[in-house]
């Protein structure tokens, strides 16, 4: 489903953000990505929905190459969802328009039928009666789950989450895990970033630890906190698993 | 002093008033419009747009208006082989002038809007335009209000400006006023009154909107 | 599609050549003494601003309100028009008779005193934008109010409002083209006077653009290297 080879991105010659990377996430798959800051980890998400154009490498998203000509990045970043770390939901639009505008504009739904599928879509992240107000008169907690919901809007076929939960105030955070997990007992393709290791070892199906834009260390969630190989790894571990 | 002089001839001159308004609505709404894109221009990546763009602005930021509107009512007749008249050559001048000020203005309007929006209307798949009209240009126009009401008020001033190629607008009318009562005191005191009036209104409003936007940010 | 024929050589054809360098001479020396007067008046009224005692705010306020709102070339009108009538008559009469480019001399007062409102503004700007802790900080280390503006506030205030203070000088530059309202011969004035001889006025005004052109990306150059040798890492926040 989504493939990436050999993927490598800098700003500076002598700095790699990501070196040399190599995955394969199969439809349906939860796939969980960890590591220090600075570690590629949110520019590999961005590299996979055309946010950030890398310098080497291939990455082919449901069969198509977003290197190739032919390929309308628009039409991939429609199939791919993307929740970020500070929601980013648009402040002068309410909670239905925020949900529905890109269906509106690039699937264009009419009117009646978006917002029948965002009440839709509300009810399930479990805030329908928020659907008129604005995005500053919600909690964080509320906010990301709305983003969640605006992504979903899209049908997608993955959905990339940049450390949803770390600008979430400790009781929030349990909230939006729900819907996250909901969403990967669903059946959906997710690669997430976090460092919730409980998210991880509840529904992610592999875990990766990503330090100065490699992979470390890379295993089935079970493996990977039972055994695992890699000194840098168990340092981390160790750091953020109290 | 005698203030009946400019009793006498307000009629006139307030006819000129009039045509100043004209010239700054007309101004502010197509520099504006002209400005959007040209400061979309300087935030490209596009090295064809950006650069073109980057000069122009530069240039006529450069260049005195009194200079600007010279250039218009000379170059427009040459360019379509007629000559245009005071009105309408003053209008292409002040938007091509006021638009390259506006260009600044909405350069740093866009930058202010968090990166993030734009991330997040791409990734649902939403084009450039899109993305632009819907998200990032309403965000941007709230945060610029009070430097476009400051620029606003700067245009009106301008319009006077538009003395020197003889277009009958308020100071013009003024000065013609006087050429016949020869009142310099009184006329260029009323005109300076009428000015500071109306621009002092129009600044206050500015720094309503900016004190009023930094509350709504705290 | 042009209907027009250039003639490129009206710009340094005797007697036009040297009347385009005159105008632009002009320019120069007239811009100058009015920065001059704007300086010194225009960082005055910002002290006054600031200052604890209430008068002196109200009256730097009122200054800057009045000169800020009302257009340059009305304030130019009325030093020209209005302000000789305004003196007795005696005075008024000696002027006429004695100073021999009035309308030069009253064209730097209107420049002078606009820019020093503007000049007021920056300084302004400058001085606000100092942290307001910066100050106290100073004082509890035992420094004099004297010393603590010579080595903590000046040297900060500095740093916002030279930049401003370039921008201002070059606005002051431009606006000197107005005084060719009231005769003074500067660059742009001349253009237009040497097209109402030759009707060539394309070519001339492209000369007086190209004028400002130079000018103007001199002072950005000038003030860009001013600019990096004066740079704190981190002290102004500036976008990546």
């Amino acid at each position: 489903m989504i493939e990436i080879r050999n993927l490598s991105l800098w700003y500076r010659k002598d700095h790699k953000v990501i070196d040399d990377v190599s995955a394969r996430i199969p439809k349906g798959r939860a796939v969980v990505i960890c590591g220090p800051s600075g570690s590629g980890k949110s520019s590999l998400l961005r590299c996979i929905n055309g946010l950030e154009r890398f310098q080497e490498g291939e990455i082919i998203i449901d069969g198509q190459s977003l290197r190739s000509r032919e390929t309308d990045i628009h039409k991939v970043r429609a199939k791919i969802g993307m929740v970020f770390q500070h929601f980013e939901l648009y402040p002068h639009m309410t909670v239905l328009d925020n949900i529905t505008l890109a269906p509106r504009k690039v699937l264009n739904q009419s009117e009646k039928d978006a917002e029948n599928k965002a009440m839709q879509l509300l009810t399930r992240v479990g805030i329908p009666d928020k659907a008129s107000r604005y995005p500053g008169e919600l909690s964080g907690g509320q906010q990301q789950r709305v983003a969640i919901a605006r992504s979903l809007a899209m049908e997608p076929k993955a959905m990339l989450f940049d450390e949803p939960t770390s600008a979430l105030d400790p009781e929030m955070i349990k909230e939006v895990l729900e819907v996250m997990i909901d969403l990967a007992k669903s059946g959906m393709t997710m690669v997430v970033v976090t460092h919730e290791m409980g998210f991880a070892r509840e529904v992610a199906d592999e875990v990766a630890f990503m330090d100065h834009g490699r992979f470390v260390e890379r295993k089935p969630a079970g493996a990977f906190f039972e055994c695992t190989e890699n000194p840098r790894t168990r340092e981390f571990l160790s750091r953020i698993l109290k | 002093m005698d203030l009946q002089v400019i009793a006498r001839n307000l009629e006139f001159m307030a006819g000129g008033l009039v045509v100043t308004f004209e010239i700054t609505a007309v101004a502010l709404a197509g520099g504006l419009l002209w400005g959007i894109l040209l400061g979309l221009g300087r935030l490209s990546r596009i090295p064809w747009i950006y650069h073109p763009v980057t000069v122009y602005v530069h240039f006529f930021r450069s260049q005195p208006l009194i200079l600007v509107i010279f250039w218009f009512y000379f170059l427009v007749p040459v360019m379509i082989g007629k000559p245009l008249g005071a009105f309408v050559s003053t209008l292409i001048a002040f938007v091509a002038f006021e638009a390259a000020y506006f260009a600044e203005i909405v350069r740093g309007g866009v930058q202010s809007v968090s990166g993030g929006q734009a991330a997040a209307g791409y990734s649902c798949g939403l084009r450039y335009h899109q993305v632009q009209l819907y998200i990032i240009l309403p965000q941007a126009l709230r945060n610029m209000l009070p430097a476009l009401t400051t620029q606003a008020v700067v245009i009106f001033q301008d319009t006077s400006l538009a003395y020197v190629i003889g277009l009958r607008e308020f100071l013009r009318r003024v000065n013609l006023v006087d050429t016949r009562e020869a009142r310099s005191i009184e006329l260029y005191l009323f005109a300076g009154t009428v000015y500071l009036v109306l621009c002092s209104l129009g600044s206050a409003a500015a720094r309503r909107l900016e004190r009023r936007r930094e509350v709504g940010l705290s | 599609m042009l209907h027009y024929d250039f003639d490129w050589s009206v710009l340094w054809r005797h007697p036009y050549g040297k009347m385009l360098l005159q105008g632009v001479w002009t320019t120069v020396h007239l811009s100058l003494l009015a920065w001059a007067i704007a300086l010194p008046v225009g960082v005055a009224i910002a002290l006054c601003r600031i200052m604890p005692c209430r008068p002196a705010r109200l009256v730097g306020g009122a200054y800057v309100e009045t000169l800020r709102n009302i257009p340059l070339l009305v304030q130019l009108f009325f030093w020209y028009f209005a302000v000789p009538s305004l003196l007795p008559g005696k005075t008024e009469r000696w002027l006429y008779a004695n100073v021999r480019d009035l309308s030069y001399v009253l064209g730097v007062l209107a420049l002078g005193t606009y820019t020093a409102a503007r000049v007021a503004e920056a300084v302004r700007s400058g001085l606000l934008a100092v942290p307001a802790g910066q100050f106290r900080a100073a004082l509890s280390t035992g420094l004099s109010p004297a010393g603590t503006y010579r080595h903590v506030i000046l040297p900060y205030a500095l740093r916002v409002v030279i930049p401003l203070l370039s921008t201002e000088f070059l606005t002051c530059f431009k606006n000197s083209s107005l005084a060719m309202t009231i005769g003074v011969m500067e660059t742009t004035g001349m253009a237009n006077y040497i097209d109402s001889f030759t009707f060539h006025g394309l070519e001339t005004t492209t000369a007086a653009s190209l004028v400002y052109l130079l000018t103007s990306l001199s002072v950005i150059v000038l003030m860009s290297r001013i600019e990096s040798k004066m740079r704190i890492p981190g002290m102004i926040a500036r976008e990546r």
